[in-house]
């Protein structure tokens, strides 16, 4: 709460610089993590979600932390809290909206690439389309 | 801090020093749920385009330098470290300690521009550009220039608020360093060091969307 007054309620008497070095080692070794489990290639939902939840708690550590909401309880954590909420219902809705429509609504999902030797997987190969017949007398 | 130096500090309209430290600190945060918003938006934007290409991403992604990418989260990550320690040593009194941590932030802040420099013009050498600018032969796929439009937009506007998080440090620290603060009084500190915090937020998030796909 007292940050910046001379009060004697001052909390950074309590924890001091130590807790920021821990703080950044912890965040360090979340990269680290993070980093490795890239490597590793998780199967196709953890990929996304190890890396999310790692970078959430990298977050989390920040905001409690170096920026003090750990300490500061209050309006300033429902201010945050409230505008993550807001861009949480927007990325959510507007993907549901996309992942909802009749599929001719979105553009071909991946469908139509040169493929290159990137890409990790085959692109689709276009049904051969048999041979017009013939018109007699032409 | 003497009582009469803190009152040089104290608005008229505040009762109290502290009270006026709440008020800042408050607005301080409102500011950065806006700016929490503005790159929301943006966030937006490649949740659905990584939905509609998923392909596309892991191609283009692939083309990304994950260790550049990584070194820069730790130099903001370690940067983040030392403006807290700046601000904990002005607190304390120490001014000349943060005037230190203040000047390695800033030193950190120009590392990072340096590697994104390099990243930038590796990008642009091969054509892996926005929009209708994209001319990378390697991969032309639906989706691959979109990843890059997002990348560019994303980590620009970072890069733009990682300029002006300099501007506002260099400025404090020149404060920290003249003893305009100390433990009276040192919200603008503080309130610049959250803003900073921000920006290293926003890029451990933008770190494993656009370089671990």
């Amino acid at each position: 709460m007292a940050h910046g007054t001379s009060a004697a309620g001052n909390e950074e008497a309590h924890h001091g610089a130590a807790r920021y070095v821990v703080v950044w080692l912890a965040l360090v070794v979340l990269t680290g993590a993070t980093f490795v489990a890239w490597r590793v290639k998780l199967p196709e939902p953890w990929h996304l979600l190890v890396a999310l939840f790692i970078a959430g708690a990298k977050a989390l550590l920040v905001v409690l932390f170096f920026m003090h909401l750990w300490d500061h309880r209050g309006p300033s954590r429902l201010v945050l809290a409230t505008s993550l909420v807001f861009v949480a219902l927007l990325i959510g809705l507007v993907v549901a909206d996309n992942a909802t429509r009749f599929p001719l609504a979105n553009p071909p999902r991946d469908g139509n690439y040169v493929r290159t030797g990137i890409l990790p997987e085959p692109a689709p190969a276009l049904p051969s389309l048999p041979e017009p017949p013939r018109v007699p007398g032409r | 801090m003497q009582p009469e130096t803190q009152a040089v500090h104290l608005a008229h309209h505040f009762p109290s020093l502290r009270t006026q430290e709440q008020a800042a600190r408050l607005g301080m945060w409102l500011f950065l749920a806006t700016e929490v918003l503005l790159f929301g938006a943006l966030f937006t934007a490649y949740s659905l385009y990584r939905y509609l290409f998923p392909h596309a991403f892991e191609g283009a992604s692939a083309l990304m330098h994950t260790s550049w990418g990584t070194a820069n989260t730790l130099v903001l990550i370690t940067s983040s470290l030392t403006v807290a320690l700046g601000i904990h040593e002005v607190s304390r009194g120490r001014n000349r300690r943060a005037t230190l941590y203040l000047l390695a932030t800033l030193a950190f802040a120009v590392a990072f521009l340096v590697i994104k420099y390099f990243e930038y013009s590796h990008h642009i050498h091969e054509g892996q550009l926005p929009g209708r600018f994209y001319s990378f032969a390697e991969l032309q796929v639906a989706g691959a220039s979109m990843f890059f439009t997002l990348y560019f937009l994303m980590t620009g506007l970072h890069g733009l608020h990682v300029l002006i998080g300099m501007g506002v440090l260099a400025f404090l620290t020149v404060q920290v360093w003249r003893g305009r603060y100390g433990p009276g009084y040192y919200t603008p500190v503080e309130l610049g060091g959250l803003y900073w915090h921000l920006v290293d937020l926003i890029w451990i998030f933008l770190f494993p969307l656009l370089y671990l796909i």
